[in-house]
C-alpha cells in the first residue's frame, strides 16, 4: 500500500527523497542503489554482495507480484533465486536483523509488507 | 456438522442456492434477519431437502410480521434455542 | 473422517463468492488467505459463484488505475497456498472451463463440496 505522507527527507546525491513515519519511501520510483546505501547507513550497515542478492530478489518479487512478500514468502523466494543455503530464515535474519521482510523492503524501495506483522 | 446461517432471502438472491450446494447431509441452515423470508409456505420450496434440518429465528420473523406464516416444515427458534443450535455444531458459517 | 475429507483437511478455508472489481470482498478475502499462510496456517480457498470470476485470465487494472488481483493469485503460491477448489458448477453455469482460468484449480462437484467445508477447522467467507 502506497504511503502518501513524507515525515521526512533523505538527501541521497543532491537529491531529496521523502520518507514515511516508518522510513519507507513515499515514491517508490524515487529509488536507486544509492538510496539503499543511505538507507542502510542511516541503521549503521554498510550493504554488502550478500544484502544486494537479497534485495534483487525483493525487487523481483514486488515487480511480479505487485506485493511485497512476507517472511515466508521471502524464505521461499530467496531460496528458489539463490539455492536453498540461503533459502533461510536464519540467513535473512543475520543480513536484516530484527525484521529481513520490513527491513529488507524497506532498503529495497518495496512498500511495507502488509501481511507481516 | 455445521451450522449454515443465512441472512438474504431467496426471492432476492442467489446465496441460498450457494448454501444448499455447500451444505453436508447433516449439515443444519439457520434463517436470520432477511433469510426468514425463505421460511414462508410460498418460499420454503427454494430451500429443499432440510427436513428437520431448517430453522428461523423467531425475533427475525417477528419483526417482519411473519410469525404465522412459516411452513410447518421451518422449526422455529427464539435466542436461546439459536444459541444451543451453535453450541451443538462443530462451527458455523456465515453467508451473507 | 472418510479418506477423502482426509485429503481436502486444511486449517482455514476462504470462499471467494464475488467477482473483481465490483467490490472490496475478493481483496479483502486474499488478504485474511495471505495473513493465514504468513502465519503458518495451511490455507485453501474454494470460490463459489461469481468469485470464479476471480480466476479469469486476462484481466488488468481498473479505469482508474485501481490494483486488480490477478497478480496476488500469481503470489499465491509463494504464501504455499496451493488448494484452490472450484465449484464446478459456477464454472460450467458462466461457460468457464478449467483452461480459461490463470491457475490450475481443483474442479468440486457438487457431491463434494460439503466435505471440502466440513475437511477445513475455520471457515471465512466473503
Amino acid at each position: 500500500m502506497a504511503t502518501t505522507r513524507p515525515a521526512r527527507y533523505l538527501i541521497v546525491e543532491g537529491r531529496e527523497i521523502a520518507l514515511d513515519p516508518e522510513g519507507f519511501l513515499v515514491d517508490l520510483s524515487a529509488w536507486t542503489p544509492a538510496v539503499a546505501d543511505a538507507l542502510a547507513a542511516e541503521e549503521g550497515r554498510t550493504l554488502t554482495a550478500e544484502h544486494w542478492e537479497v534485495l534483487n530478489v525483493l525487487r523481483d518479487f514486488y515487480a511480479r507480484y505487485e506485493n511485497a512478500p512476507a517472511m515466508r514468502p521471502l524464505v521461499k523466494a530467496v531460496g528458489q533465486a539463490l539455492g536453498p543455503e540461503k533459502g533461510r530464515s536464519l540467513h535473512l535474519m543475520r543480513l536484516f536483523p530484527d525484521s529481513p521482510a520490513k527491513v529488507g523492503a524497506r532498503l529495497a524501495g518495496l512498500p511495507k509488507p502488509t501481511n507481516c506483522l | 456438522m455445521l451450522l449454515h446461517l443465512l441472512n438474504r432471502a431467496p426471492s432476492s438472491s442467489h446465496v441460498p442456492r450457494d448454501v444448499l450446494r455447500a451444505m453436508g447431509a447433516e449439515d443444519r441452515l439457520m434463517l436470520i434477519e432477511d433469510g426468514v423470508y425463505g421460511a414462508l409456505n410460498a418460499q420454503v420450496q427454494h430451500l429443499p431437502g432440510l427436513e428437520g434440518r431448517l430453522f428461523a429465528l423467531r425475533e427475525d420473523l417477528e419483526s417482519r410480521g411473519l410469525a404465522g406464516r412459516c411452513d410447518a416444515s421451518v422449526t422455529i427458534v427464539d435466542m436461546d434455542g439459536f444459541v444451543a443450535l451453535t453450541e451443538e455444531a462443530q462451527r458455523t458459517v456465515s453467508w451473507f | 473422517m472418510s479418506e477423502r475429507a482426509e485429503a481436502e483437511h486444511g486449517d482455514l478455508l476462504v470462499v471467494l463468492r464475488h467477482a473483481p472489481h465490483g467490490s472490496l470482498w475478493l481483496r479483502e478475502a486474499l488478504d485474511l488467505a495471505l495473513v493465514g499462510a504468513a502465519f503458518g496456517q495451511s490455507v485453501s480457498l474454494l470460490l463459489m459463484g461469481d468469485g470464479v470470476w476471480a480466476l479469469l485470465a486476462g484481466q488488468g487494472q481498473g479505469p482508474l488505475g485501481q490494483k486488480g488481483t490477478q497478480s496476488t493469485f500469481d503470489m499465491l503460491e509463494m504464501y504455499d497456498i496451493e488448494r484452490l477448489y472450484v465449484d464446478a458448477s459456477a464454472l460450467a453455469s458462466r461457460g468457464l472451463a478449467p483452461d480459461d482460468l490463470l491457475l490450475p484449480v481443483i474442479p468440486v462437484d457438487a457431491a463434494r463440496l460439503p466435505a471440502v467445508l466440513a475437511g477445513h477447522r475455520q471457515i471465512f467467507n466473503f
